[in-house]
């Protein structure tokens, strides 16, 4: 019936139309679900969600080691080229030759935090870090080379 | 008690005693006309930092909280901002038409506020024909768009002005419709009487069904009269820039952004006053003690509470849908508000015939 | 002169000056509006004369309805910016004898009644009263008229949708 599929039309548009309006105001009355962080007031007390992503970092342990082996696999992920993996060739005590890094550079101002990279990792080298206060004065100063001076690959990482 | 009816009435005495009636009622109405402005002004001040807020908690955010405290005086920070800015003119313009479009819309919202009641026997103008009166006034509101949108020689300007032309004209009728319920159950089109008849209940309860029906199409009608989302095509921020204020800068923005919130305070005054009794406070028939209590609010509280809650129910409306297609627009008025409104007005009809609402 | 005589001239004033740059003017979306005010002012007078449903109407009708079609149309067949052309002298001549002879029609039709002073001052027609004449088939009702240009509204309304309506291409 025509009559009757029209005014089911009209019900059905007013209970959906409610359920919109239920959820707005839920949020309206419970001022504790609001986001928004008042950065710079709450500098010290920033709560940043668990996913925010802010730069990528390279881990070291207390003896300055790392777990990159140079596999180029980062590089070879990232979209926009801000990784460049620098390696050399290492003797190894039984006299082979072994591929590992020289120096991994990260251009942050290419970076879109897209984290492409660190799922292409395969030895979870790099991770992301939540630091996002990243302004400096001279552009040249956000290209940053992840591995520590001196570092070296940790041990039993292939 | 103090009230607002009394204040008047003492200061047309005051004046009366010290001048000749005819200059008494000049400055009576330049006093009328200050205060207005002063109302205007306030109204401006209070709806758009209402609006902030409201849309800040809906989409879980803060919402302005620097100037002042608690972020009171945002509005006031960026009206004085507004007003020092420079007014351009584009090239090619029609000069004439450009400038007096946010007079008009100004003007026009100023003379809807004539016949509202702010407190119980507190009016400017308690005209006979009061409801028809304020639909006339509102009929005039697409003409300033339409001036601006033409006289602008934009094309996102004119293009919002063919939207809202379209909008307005159709939305009116079920607005009308929709006070035509009203009208019918209480046999008289004045304000004063309109308030009158709900003594002893708002009409929300008296006229059950019809009166249910009619106040849900009014708030839809005035949502889309007011050009306010989800129905604002006509300065749809994503396709047109700002639809027929796209070139308009500093005071005249000013003046048109004013005219749009005092339009909302008006139509929701109008609309508190048909369904929710307007200054009328909560009776219940024949509840004497529940009555005497509720006499105790002042009137003019009541009026500004329901009037502000409708306000924000539109607001709820605009930070909750997305907005209309053009053609969804008509459909909803042409095909479901139009038809359900004209059989509700027989509905109605028919129950102040037979006498069954309460 | 009282304040009362002040508005009326001001309203008439109003209308007149308004109702000449309507023709006058050669944009025509000016010509519109000036044409708006033109009938703003005429309904200000209905509302000096205290009467206030007529006053309404006018602008329900004329200001809100008529003009707003005519802008409409203006928008959508009109480019901004541009100026008609003067019309040729005869037609001037034609348009201004034909707007005389029938100004000399009012004229000499409101010169030829006398109106008689009733003294008392008009009274408020209230809405119920406008309501039943306009219902009342008997002696000074409007049911009839009312009935008619009912049917004649209606057959403009099926018109238009005869109109506009869609046909479908194998329809032919
Ligand atoms: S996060 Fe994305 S853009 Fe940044 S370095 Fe990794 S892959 Fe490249
Ligand atoms: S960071 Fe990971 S993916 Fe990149 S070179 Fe080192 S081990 Fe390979």
């Amino acid at each position: 019936m025509g009559v009757i599929r029209y005014l089911r039309d009209i019900w059905r548009g007013a209970v959906s139309l409610a359920r919109g309006m239920r959820r707005t105001l839920y949020y309206f009355l419970r001022p504790k679900e609001i986001i928004t962080q008042q950065y710079p007031d709450n500098r010290l007390t920033l709560n940043l969600p668990e996913r925010f992503k802010g730069e990528v970092v390279m881990p070291h342990n207390e003896n300055n080691e790392h777990r990159c082996t140079g596999c180029q696999a980062c590089e070879l992920a990232c979209p926009n080229g801000s990784l460049k993996v620098i390696y050399k060739y290492e003797i190894t005590a039984e006299g082979k030759k072994k591929k590992a890094i020289d120096k991994l550079v990260y251009h942050l101002e290419l970076c879109t935090m897209c984290n492409l990279c660190i799922e292409a990792c395969p030895s979870d080298a790099i991770k992301m870090a939540q630091t996002f206060e990243h302004s400096v004065f001279d552009r040249s100063q956000l290209i940053k080379i992840l591995n520590k001076p001196g570092s070296k690959i940790m041990e039993g990482v292939e | 008690m103090w009230s607002f009816q009394q204040a008047a009435q003492q200061i047309h005495e005051w004046l009366s005693e010290r001048m000749s009636a005819g200059w008494a009622l000049a400055l009576e109405m330049v006093l009328a006309g200050l205060m207005a402005i002063g109302l205007f002004a306030m109204l401006g001040l209070i709806l758009v930092l209402m609006e902030r807020k409201v849309s800040a908690r809906m989409q879980v955010r803060l919402g302005p909280n620097r100037v002042g405290p608690k972020g009171m005086l945002q509005t006031a920070a960026d009206t004085l901002k507004l007003l020092l800015k420079e007014g351009l003119t584009p090239d090619g313009a029609d000069k004439w038409l450009f400038h007096a479009a946010p007079i008009m819309a100004i003007v026009v919202s100023m003379l809807l506020l004539a016949p509202i009641a702010f407190a119980m026997d507190f009016q400017l103008w308690d005209v006979n024909i009061g409801v028809l009166y304020v639909s006339a006034m509102s009929s005039l509101m697409v003409i300033s768009i339409l001036m601006a949108g033409w006289a602008s020689n934009s094309k996102y300007s004119l293009l919002g002005a063919m939207r809202s032309g379209a909008q307005i004209v159709s939305y009116e009728l079920s607005a009308g419709l929709s006070v035509l319920t009203v009208v019918t159950l209480t046999g008289s089109l004045q304000i004063s009487e309109i308030i009158r008849s709900q003594a002893d209940g708002w009409w929300i309860f008296k006229g059950h069904v019809p009166v249910w029906i009619a106040f849900v199409i009014f708030i839809i009608a005035i949502t889309a009269e007011t050009n306010r989302a989800p129905f604002d095509l006509a300065e749809a921020e994503s396709e047109l820039t700002a639809g027929f204020h796209t070139e308009y800068s500093g005071i005249k923005f000013a003046l048109f952004f004013l005219a749009e919130y005092i339009n909302v305070f008006v139509l929701c005054g109008i609309g508190a006053t048909l369904f929710l009794g307007g200054p009328m406070p909560f009776h219940i028939g024949s509840w004497e003690g529940l009555n005497r209590i509720m006499d105790w609010i002042p009137s003019s509280v009541w009026f500004f509470g329901k009037t502000f809650l409708l306000i924000f129910v539109i607001m709820w409306f605009r930070w909750t849908f997305p907005r209309l297609r053009i053609d969804q627009l008509l459909n909803l008025e042409w095909k479901y508000l139009l038809p359900l409104g004209m059989v509700n007005v027989l509905l109605a009809a028919l129950i102040a015939i037979k006498g069954w609402h309460f | 002169m009282s304040g009362s005589d002040l508005v009326f001239y001001i309203l008439a004033l109003m209308t007149l000056c308004f109702g000449v740059l309507t023709v006058t003017s050669r944009q025509i979306f000016r010509a519109a509006v000036y044409l708006l005010f033109c009938l703003l002012g005429v309904a200000g007078i209905y509302f000096w004369l205290n009467y206030q449903f007529l006053a309404a109407v006018q602008i329900v009708v004329y200001a809100g309805g008529i003009v707003v079609l005519i802008l409409f149309s203006i928008f959508l067949t009109q480019q901004s910016g541009e100026k008609l052309p003067v019309p040729a002298v005869s037609r001037k001549f034609f348009s201004a004898l034909a707007a005389f002879c029938a100004l000399a029609l009012v004229l000499v039709s409101v010169f030829r009644f006398s109106f008689a002073e009733s003294g008392k001052r008009s009274a408020l027609v209230s809405m119920s009263q406008i309501g039943e004449k306009m219902l009342s088939p008997g002696e000074g009702g409007y049911a009839l008229p009312f009935e008619v240009i009912s049917v004649l509204l209606l057959a403009a309304l099926i018109g238009c949708i005869v109109i506009a309506i869609k046909t479908k291409p194998d329809a032919r």
